[in-house]
């Protein structure tokens, strides 16, 4: 890791420290939401069923969220062009703000889990670390996510509907509402290529069936390659040159 | 300042043609600067000017053409050697002004961390912001934007200057300092591309093109330029209206 992805990583970090009304909707927003989940599900074994999966796809829908708003800020406000006429390389920019943003990604996601654990009591059966490392994953998925298709857009609103686009298709195909073995087959074809499908299965089996990350191996390595490609991707995408 | 190592001239721009889609910006451009002076891309808006010099830093890609900047292709491997200051102040806005000129200090290798505090102390207080420093960059005035900008472009002491419109927002006396710094670096061999529309930048420049409709209408140095028109008194914005008048083509006065 370079210097520069360090720089990068730390400014973006002070610059959300700084500003302390998105810190505290960063912590605040998902609690209200867990919040919501858990009192609108009575059924303390149906919210243990659910909880998992309405976690995975809580994370991916914050984590894109606010990379995907953030990084796109950068460059309607120059900041990011300014950068690409710098010494850094592009691997070195998108790196930089991956850590960066995964520091914060990685916050809402510990903040929404320990609530759901334990104010909302949900049980789980697996070890703990196992379970955050997984949920640290889905995080680094949807940080990549959130950039890649930052950079496809070209401004604030084509951004907002990367949401629905990109989001809300991967909430109702991952399983959460219904299993993927019982959708139509065209279906099942496509939650089968979607990341948030392999996210809720992994945290599933972590939580529900006290299973371990070994034995969720696929589930990691599909996660693993999205993450990795879509940074690929989104580096390719960032030219320095963009006439 | 980092060493260039090259003597040639600082920008050879030849037969460059851009467009933004089916707008053609610059068609068939030319244009050579030489080394270790303030040179003025001069004209109203629209001219060019701006496309210009982001094709220059590498931030644009000429769709013909070749451009070369101190001697070599615009890329991120002579970018440590230049410095760039956009039209839009471009400052991470939630940071004070010394978070953002440290930053770019670091991101331009300043890795000694004592001359790099000595270097953004000193770049804070030629800009005039000292007493701000502290103060974020969404809480600055338009001008104290436009200096803290220029600070985070000159933080590494680049032999390659770029400033598109550095003169923008700023009071006459913040001025005449920014043009007394921008003299004493060219002084010690630093090259300063400048583009702005107005006329009183222009009179500081050592050499100046009159920038219309993406072409060079006139190339030379204020002087030159002024006594090109035949009247005694003529101003540069005479000089301007002159070469427009008489046909605008891609004259060197010299």
């Amino acid at each position: 890791m370079s210097s520069s992805t360090l720089t990068i990583a730390s400014r973006i970090i002070n610059q959300l420290i700084r500003d302390r009304r998105t810190i505290i909707l960063i912590v605040v927003v998902p609690l209200v939401i867990a919040s919501l989940v858990g009192v609108s599900v009575p059924d303390k074994s149906i919210l243990d069923y659910t909880a998992p999966a309405i976690l995975a796809v809580l994370i991916l829908f914050f984590g894109f969220l606010l990379t995907g708003i953030s990084f796109l800020r950068e460059r309607s406000q120059g900041t990011l062009e300014r950068l690409m006429a710098s010494p850094v390389s592009r691997l070195d920019i998108v790196g930089g703000y991956l850590l960066g943003f995964l520091l914060f990604a990685v916050l809402q996601t510990m903040v929404l889990f320990f609530y759901f654990i334990y104010v909302l009591n949900v049980s789980f059966y697996g070890d703990l670390w196992q379970i955050l490392v997984f949920q640290v994953l889905i995080g680094i998925g949807a940080v990549c996510m959130g950039t890649f298709f930052s950079v496809l857009a070209k401004n604030e609103f084509q951004m907002v509907q990367f949401i629905p686009m990109i989001i809300v298709p991967q909430m109702f195909l991952c399983g959460l509402l219904w299993p993927v073995s019982q959708m139509p087959e065209y279906l099942q074809w496509l939650a089968n290529v979607l990341p948030m499908t392999y996210g809720v299965e992994g945290i599933r089996a972590l939580m529900l069936q006290g299973q371990n990350l070994l034995d969720i191996g696929k589930d990691v390595g599909v996660l693993a390659a999205y993450a990795v490609g879509l940074l690929i991707l989104t580096a390719l995408t960032l030219r320095r040159s963009t006439g | 300042m980092p060493e260039s190592n090259f003597s040639g001239p600082a920008v050879e721009v030849n037969k460059v043609s851009f467009a933004y889609g089916r707008q053609k910006v610059l068609d068939e451009f030319s244009l050579e600067i030489p080394g270790g002076i303030s040179f003025g891309l001069l004209g109203p808006n629209g001219a060019g000017k701006t496309t210009l010099i982001r094709l220059l830093v590498g931030l644009l890609k000429a769709r013909a053409g070749t451009i070369l900047t101190l001697g070599r292709k615009p890329s991120p491997r002579i970018a440590h050697l230049i410095g760039y200051m956009p039209q839009l102040p471009s400052l991470y806005a939630e940071l004070s002004v010394i978070q953002n000129v440290e930053f770019f200090a670091r991101i331009y290798q300043l890795t000694d961390k004592t001359e790099r505090r000595r270097r953004v102390e000193e770049v804070i207080k030629l800009v005039d912001l000292w007493e701000h420093r502290r103060k974020s960059a969404m809480n600055l005035s338009g001008g104290m934007k436009q200096r803290a900008s220029l600070a985070c472009a000159i933080v590494h002491n680049p032999p390659l200057l770029f400033l598109d419109e550095p003169t923008v927002g700023l009071d006459p006396e913040l001025r005449v300092t920014f043009w007394e710094y921008f003299t004493a670096l060219t002084r010690q061999g630093a090259t300063l591309i400048i583009s702005s529309h107005t006329m009183d930048d222009a009179a500081h420049c050592d050499r100046l093109a009159f920038m219309r409709d993406g072409r060079v209408i006139a190339l030379g140095s204020p002087d030159e330029l002024r006594q090109a028109t035949g009247q005694a008194k003529a101003t540069l914005e005479d000089a301007f209206l002159y070469f427009i008048k008489h046909g605008g083509v891609n004259k060197n006065v010299q």
